[in-house]
């Protein structure tokens, strides 16, 4: 080592498989599509800077379908933390059936989320499964419209249902971690077991419920091919209308809005999960 | 009134008899140490008198009240583990207020009790604190201010001092014993630590296998071992079998190993084969008084400071014996014992019958 900036020169290079893939792969993309938006390398028309794409963001359709993927979002990981932390005490400690149980739960975890719902469309359509059980049963006279509703409470059953394994792994795994003395002492100083779950099970498992939800809300909030075939007609998802706005109407830089909203909503909501968690935490 | 009673209580996991036909009777405000080996069964006891386990049979009562399936929340029964087990998300005051919000008293009360048992382990600073800021000892005293200040009906401990260092542990247990003193309540420690279990009890429970050997007071329970699983456990003891070759009423004659030994009781006959100890502190070093007098080779003469513990081959028998201070000792010096009759204990016999 004669040459100390030489060094440090090779030093650099040995970064560069590292941070050259985080640079090339990740921060490009991402700032591509920003510079998208602005009409910077476009790739359909001639490139220049203008804020007009960015009009589309008060569109009631961008509005509309930016809500409704909020809500999917909320509702999806909502839904699979309520379904999957009972799931989780119940299976805490193991016995055969409950190894068993578990197995089963974790089929969805290996079917990809366009056959999952191909599976339940063909349950809950206006002809399938569910709907001719009702009518046998003489529960409806008619059948019930589940499919495509407009408030997506198909796609966030689909969610639940594909997803519940993962959140159960993450949900699983905190509650693993709290101790059997811990539940005993709360046991032998006069707590039932509904005490023992709300002032026990609950806030030390809160740090991986909420990294459960965050990665749950990113899962369902950015998801097309289960609101692409379970969901409304309108509003579409916001993935679905990012799709339809650079393919169907060719406007690649609009999309490129999309996708920002799409990327800054991600992060507001993870900043808003994160405090959360401190305050949680806290307590 | 008697503060705790186990009535032939038994519990199996699988094939497994964790402990067989316990019978205790504890009396109200005193203080038992259940004392054995790993496996003995004196955690499944304690867990049995917590709730934790419902037992196979027999029953329990705590305080004249039959709990034997009553859940472990409402057995009014406060409990110290090895590991603390202090609720990680609470603050020092919180948890020691935990057992009263469950028992839904007043918010007054509660500030004021949790107040008092704090100050009780002298934490009072420390309330605001998280456990995981707590030194081990301080974590202690917590978990002993959360168990007694829902004033419980027994006081339950699972070895709580094994995680402190040996400084800190002899200065927690005088500081439990005076507390129990002080509040009366009946109190069952768990220790496989024979030296914590003569200190700090009133009675000591010593257990093998899922049985009772032997119940008494620590001093009784250490010169008159009743098997020979508690003359081993509890002390150092020299076990040996032997056959009465005289007896005449009081004194008999046991030949053994090491020669005939004369010893006290008054109900073996010739020709009973019986094993029986003493205490390696009880024998007598290069002073003869006369009585069960043998010669021997020192094996091995280790100084431990305040005594010097020798092994002597007494005919191809190796005796312990412990003498305080040291002598000039040495490997290969041959040397005189004597056994006092009134040192020996006869522990197991059979009369022929």
């Amino acid at each position: 080592m004669k040459n100390p900036s030489r060094a440090k020169l090779v030093d650099y290079l040995l970064l560069v498989p590292g941070i050259g893939y985080i640079f090339v792969f990740i921060t490009s993309t991402v700032a591509v599509t920003v510079l998208q938006s602005f009409g910077l390398f476009s790739v359909t028309g001639e490139s220049h800077f203008t804020i007009e794409n960015w009009k589309i963001i008060a569109s009631k359709g961008v509005i509309d379908s930016l809500v409704f993927s909020l809500m999917l979002g909320v509702g999806s990981s909502v839904g699979t933390v309520l379904a999957a932390f009972p799931l989780a005490l119940l299976l805490r400690k193991t016995s055969s059936w409950k190894r068993s149980l578990g197995s089963i739960i974790k089929i969805p975890l290996f079917i990809p989320a366009l056959v999952a719902t191909f599976l339940i469309v063909n349950l809950i359509s206006y002809d399938g499964l569910v709907n001719e059980a009702l009518l046998f049963l003489h529960i409806v006279n008619k059948p019930v419209r589940m499919l495509n509703d407009r408030w997506g409470i198909g796609v966030i059953v689909i969610q639940i249902w594909k997803n519940l394994p993962f959140v159960l792994l993450i949900i699983s795994a905190s509650i693993a971690g709290i101790r059997d003395d811990t539940i005993d002492a709360a046991r032998n100083l006069g707590a039932g077991r509904l005490a023992v779950v709300w002032h026990i099970f609950i806030p030390l498992a809160m740090p991986g419920v909420l990294v459960a939800m965050i990665l749950m809300f990113i899962r369902a909030f950015g998801d097309y091919p289960i609101t692409s075939l379970e969901g409304p007609v309108y509003p579409s998802s916001i993935a679905v209308r990012m799709y339809t706005t650079a393919t169907l109407y060719q406007q690649w830089d609009q999309a490129a809005v999309i996708g920002v909203i799409i990327i800054v909503t991600t992060l507001f909501v993870v900043a808003g999960y994160s405090k959360l968690a401190g305050i949680v935490t806290r307590e | 009134m008697s503060g705790l009673r186990l009535v032939n209580v038994s519990k199996s996991f699988g094939d497994y008899k964790a402990i067989d036909g316990i019978d205790l009777e504890v009396q109200d405000g005193e203080f038992i140490t259940l004392l054995g080996p790993s496996g003995c069964g004196k955690t499944t006891t304690l867990r049995t008198i917590a709730g934790f386990y419902t037992p196979d049979s027999g029953e329990v009562y705590i305080k004249d009240r039959l709990v034997t399936t009553v859940p472990p929340n409402r057995r009014n029964a406060g409990m110290c583990f090895q590991s603390y087990a202090l609720f990680p998300h609470m603050t020092v005051f919180d948890n020691v207020r935990f057992g009263l919000r469950m028992r839904r008293t007043p918010p007054k009360e509660q500030q004021r009790r949790v107040e008092e048992a704090l100050a009780m382990v002298e934490l009072e600073q420390l309330a605001g604190r998280k456990p995981s800021e707590l030194s081990g000892g301080q974590q202690q005293r917590v978990a002993l201010a959360r168990a007694v200040v829902i004033e419980p009906d027994v006081l339950l401990f699972d070895e709580p001092l094994s995680n402190l260092d040996a400084k800190l542990r002899e200065s927690v247990r005088v500081e439990i014993r005076s507390l129990q003193r002080r509040l009366g309540i009946t109190s069952i420690y768990v220790t496989h630590d024979q030296a914590e279990a003569l200190v700090i009890s009133d009675r000591v429970v010593v257990m093998s296998r899922g049985k009772i050997e032997q119940i008494g007071d620590p001093f009784w329970v250490y010169d008159h071992p009743a098997t020979s699983f508690v003359a081993g456990f509890i002390g150092l003891a020299n076990i040996r079998r032997g056959t009465v070759t005289a007896a005449d009423g009081t004194v008999v004659t046991v030949k053994s190993d090491f020669g005939d030994m004369t010893m006290h009781d008054e109900d073996l006959s010739i020709g009973s084969e019986v094993i029986f100890c003493f205490r390696p502190e009880d024998v007598i070093v290069s002073g003869s008084t006369g009585q069960n007098s043998v010669r021997g080779i020192i094996d091995q003469a280790i100084f431990m400071g305040n005594l010097t513990d020798l092994f002597v081959d007494v005919g191809g028998s190796l005796v312990r014996a412990q003498m305080r201070k040291g002598g000039n000792f040495k490997k290969g010096d041959p040397i005189e014992l004597s056994i006092p009759a009134d040192a020996f204990r006869i522990l197991e016999r059979d009369n022929g019958t």
